[in-house]
């Protein structure tokens, strides 16, 4: 019960600073999770096409990001 | 503008450096420039902090809260508090992230915007630069000749970003800063050159304006 009163409270925060920084949090955090998951992919063995295939880029793309490490 | 920073202002850059070289960045940030700042003894900056309550021993909570911040990849508590607003838990991530990937797997070192050689091959990630660009900034609008590691902590505590957040946390803003260094509220104020004895601060300094 207090959980959804929570849930709509922040439903109904329009503020929209608080919106665009977790916007920004997120990408934030996105990036990381990239790195962590691309690294772990690579230890493994994955090929960089295999990598691109499953985050939706091209194969430069990943490779230009995260090739020299 | 390196040959106008003081002696301490220099010793920070070069400590910020080993900081990062010891994190495994690739780069030297702002965290590091903090964490550099707090190593601090002598400089002005660093008698700012012991003004604002954290004298050189007392400063280990600043210390911790960058370390929190770099485990959660770089998001300061209020990044994370935005999150939760979203109904996103990051310490909740940050586990579960450590139990599959190892203790420390998010934290930030690693990547980062492209780096620029800064004094002397050291490599300064964007925001880095920034903050150098912003100490000579603040120097210059006071009229300062010399470059201090009190410029370095006014810069740092005006940007945006965890470590001016940290620092606020513990009460070091840019306003507190003012008050202490500069006996001043506001912003204004430019009588240039300090008050309480430049004994360093003119150490490495030259005349030349720009």
């Amino acid at each position: 019960m207090t959980e959804a009163t929570d849930l709509a409270e922040r439903a109904g925060d329009r503020d929209p600073r608080i919106g665009l920084r977790a916007v920004a949090a997120l990408r934030r955090l996105l990036e990381q999770l990239e790195a962590v998951q691309v690294r772990s992919a690579r230890n493994q063995g994955w090929s960089w096409q295999e990598i691109a295939a499953e985050l939706g880029v091209s194969r430069q793309a990943v490779h230009k990001k995260y090739g020299r490490q | 503008m390196f040959e106008r920073f003081t002696k301490d202002a220099r010793a920070v850059v070069r400590s910020a450096a080993v900081h990062a070289e010891r994190a495994g960045a690739q780069r030297v940030e702002e965290t590091h420039v903090l964490l550099a700042l707090l190593d601090g003894e002598g400089g002005r900056g660093s008698r700012a902090l012991t003004s604002l309550g954290l004298p050189p021993g007392r400063r280990e909570g600043l210390v911790r809260d960058l370390g929190e911040v770099r485990r959660r990849g770089g998001l300061s508590r209020a990044d994370a508090d935005a999150l939760s607003g979203l109904g996103i838990d990051v310490c909740e991530i940050v586990s579960r992230v450590e139990e599959a990937h190892g203790e420390g797997a998010l934290a930030t070192e690693g990547k980062g915007s492209s780096g620029a050689r800064v004094f002397g091959g050291r490599l300064f990630d964007r925001g880095a630069r920034e903050l150098l660009a912003d100490t000579l900034r603040i120097a210059l609008a006071r009229r300062e000749r010399h470059i201090g590691d009190e410029h370095l902590l006014l810069a740092l505590s005006a940007r945006r970003g965890a470590p001016s957040e940290i620092l606020a946390d513990h009460g070091v803003t840019y306003t507190a800063l003012a008050r202490v260094l500069y006996g001043e509220d506001g912003e204004d104020g430019e009588d240039g050159r300090g008050d309480d004895g430049g004994d360093e601060g003119d150490g490495g300094v030259t005349a030349k304006a720009g």
